[in-house]
């Protein structure tokens, strides 16, 4: 890492270890997937809410990543079954 | 070279550059040129490198460059002042065979000294469907017309038989005789003011400058990067054609002043013409790169340095021959560029500096739909929706997408008006409209996309067909950031009238549910508008940024007011609850409460 004290908008980066930007809480390493340390909740995109994702196709995916310690939604992902996360990660500071 | 003359130098570039844009769009007559701005001016060094980048689809500045540098390679010894290259080949420069490229050499005292090059999707290529996107094309050679580079002027002289015979090749050749016209026009005239820069200054004046100018952005673009941190971000958009999905994977690695997109893991090449060859991925990642992260950097060569691709042949990002490739721009290019502009704005939102440069993604999707037929004049019209450039704007890190606001790739792009399109075919529109619901929720919503509805209107022949290449009606491709939602996904709907014959007014308060009929979800391949059928297209929103819950109540109550969110999404997605127009705000933050409880009520990640 270059000094930099965040991964995006919701979450920080507090002494190497990715935190909610929102209440603080440890999201593991900033150079490792913090994803895996997150409620993670996989809905049919037509649950996302409102009629326009209502498409009328099966299979399509709306991952919610949320923070354990606040519930603040951390990250959204479009997704098929079994595909892998989406993973942000920070390098080891040279 | 003194810091005085550069910065004329740099801005007399430029001016060309506007002045060529300029030209090509009065020469002009085509709708998709003049309303919707699919174009692309440029200027190239005399190796064929880029110079200037200028304005209209920026997909087009890097390949029209590697088209410069294989005529350079095809006719070497043989390249003369007032002479004028046409290529179109996509496994060689072109992103697909619709979309031209005039390329000028420009002499000053008999030697060459820069180029000059230029597109725009000409009115027909000859491909199997009109208008040039070919969903029902199984290869290129479908596709219509496609030259590697052939010399259409010669000395400033028109090589007749060479027109004549591409002409001979596709529907409509008056208009297109006119799109070639235009580019030529476009391209003469920034030869000419390129040699009077060269007249004024020497040409070996303007080419020293041109050098620092390649240099100082090579320089500038290198020290942003260092600004950014280091780290890896990820992307991955999904096609969907024909009830078959494909992926575009990303993994962008920043590591100091190096940026390297890596697409391995994208899916094979698709039996369907979404697929994309390497020089059109590679514009499509620096379509977004440019103007996010060099906004106040000359677009050249300097900016490509630093930057590498990385795109598995054989794959939907690098096809082989014969793969078809005419739906390429609205298929897997701009799953490219979505992707990139994905992991440049996680990128800038890791950054304190730059984060409020951060976006969500715009506009993810085009809907090519080409109308053609017979029109109310007796003559036979091709053209686009060009609703589809309409656009939304990704929700930002202090603010709202814009609604309908363009899309990133093109600075200029815009759509036309519903009159312009009525005068051309005979059609009327029910309604156009910002769509409520399009823009992807988020403590910032992305801006809406729109919606329309077209019916046959005065048709000597009972209506017209349409091509229609409409993927990401299952998928979102506007992706969010940091907890914003997707944009929603395109919606196509042939509506279908009653047999009884009955007539249900049609207001534009209704939208698609009041038009009477059998709804039929269409996407890709040609379709009738005929008789009392109407035609129905919903287009995306832009990402949203941060957590719906989140946002100012009053705004939600704003956007359900304007008609942009439904009352349904405030209180499901955004946790607002109205009565009587007004926020309720002890029902909203026990409606915001029971959200987050929900949330923490789920089964643990893995």
């Amino acid at each position: 890492m270059s000094g930099q004290d965040r991964i995006s908008a919701s979450v920080a980066v507090k002494e190497g270890q990715a935190v909610c930007a929102a209440c603080g809480h440890d999201l593991g390493p900033a150079t490792k997937p913090w994803k895996d340390h997150a409620q993670r909740r996989e809905i049919p995109l037509a649950q996302a809410g409102g009629q326009a994702y209502d498409t009328g196709h099966e299979g399509v995916l709306l991952r919610h990543f949320y923070c354990p310690g606040c519930a603040a939604l951390l990250d959204t992902e479009t997704a098929m079954a079994g595909d892998p996360a989406l993973d942000d990660i920070l390098a080891e500071r040279g | 070279m003194d810091p005085m003359t550069f910065s004329i130098i740099r801005h007399r570039l430029f001016r060309i550059v506007d002045e060529a844009v300029i030209t090509l769009k009065h020469v002009s007559g085509s709708a998709i040129t003049n309303e919707g701005h699919d174009l692309m001016v440029s200027l190239y060094r005399a190796d064929g490198t880029l110079l200037m980048g200028g304005v209209g689809f920026l997909h087009h500045l890097t390949s029209a460059a590697e088209a410069c540098k294989s005529i350079i390679r095809r006719f070497e010894g043989d390249i003369h002042e007032g002479d004028i290259f046409l290529l179109n080949d996509p496994y060689t420069a072109a992103l697909h065979t619709s979309d031209i490229y005039l390329v000028s050499p420009i002499h000053h005292e008999g030697r060459l000294v820069a180029w000059s090059a230029c597109f725009v999707h000409v009115y027909d290529i000859g491909a199997v469907n009109p208008g040039g996107f070919a969903p029902q094309a199984p290869d290129i050679y479908t596709e219509g017309f496609s030259s590697p580079g052939i010399r259409l002027v010669a000395g400033g002289e028109m090589r007749q038989d060479v027109l004549d015979t591409i002409l001979n090749m596709v529907r409509s050749p008056e208009m297109v005789t006119l799109d070639l016209r235009s580019m030529i026009a476009c391209n003469n005239v920034a030869r000419d003011r390129m040699q009077s820069l060269m007249t004024k200054y020497g040409a070996k004046e303007v080419d020293g400058a041109c050098a620092e100018l390649v240099n100082q952005s090579e320089d500038l673009f290198r020290a942003r990067l260092r600004e950014l941190p280091d780290g890896q971000w990820q992307s991955r958009q999904y096609l969907d054609v024909n009830g078959e999905t494909a992926r575009v994977n990303l993994t962008m690695t920043k590591k100091d002043d190096r940026l390297i997109f890596d697409f391995s893991g994208s899916d094979p090449q698709s039996p369907y013409s979404i697929n994309c060859t390497k020089w059109a991925s590679l514009g499509g990642l620096f379509a977004p790169l440019f103007p996010l992260l060099c906004y106040d950097i000359t677009w050249n060569e300097g900016v490509l340095r630093p930057v590498e691709m990385i795109a598995p042949e054989g794959s939907i990002v690098n096809c082989t021959r014969p793969a078809p490739v005419s739906v390429a721009t609205v298929g897997a290019i701009q799953s490219v560029n979505n992707a990139a502009c994905s992991t440049i704005g996680k990128m800038l939102g890791a950054s304190e500096k730059y984060r409020n440069q951060s976006t969500a993604v715009w506009h993810a999707n085009h809907f090519a739909i080409f109308k053609f037929g017979r029109n109310q004049k007796g003559g036979d019209s091709i053209g686009i929706l060009t609703e589809t450039f309409a656009g939304a704007g990704g929700a930002r890190s202090f603010a709202d997408g814009v609604e309908i606001g363009g899309e990133i790739p093109n600075p200029i792009s815009r759509m036309a008006n519903v009159e312009t399109v009525e005068a051309a075919f005979p059609v009327r529109y029910l309604f156009r409209r910002r769509a409520p619901d399009s823009g992807g929720p988020g403590e910032y919503r992305g801006g809406t996309g729109g919606e329309l509805a077209l019916v046959p209107h005065k048709a000597p022949d009972g209506g017209i067909n349409y091509v229609i290449s409409g993927k990401g009606s299952r998928h979102p491709m506007s992706e969010g950031l940091a907890g914003g939602y997707p944009g929603a996904p395109n919606s196509y709907v042939w509506v279908k009238a009653p047999e009884d014959g009955a007539n249900t007014p049609v207001t534009a308060a209704g939208g698609l549910d009041a038009i009477s009929g059998t709804q039929e979800r269409v996407s890709w391949g040609v379709y009738p508008l005929m008789g009392r059928d109407a035609l129905y297209v919903r287009w995306n929103g832009g990402g949203g940024h941060g957590d719906p819950i989140v946002r100012d109540p009053e705004a939600v109550r704003s956007d359900v007011a304007a008609g942009l969110v439904t009352l349904q999404s405030a209180g499901d997605i955004y946790g607002v609850a109205l009565r009587d127009g007004a926020v309720d705000e002890t029902e909203t933050m026990a409606k915001r409460k029971s959200i987050r409880s929900a949330r923490l009520q789920q089964e643990a990640s893995e």
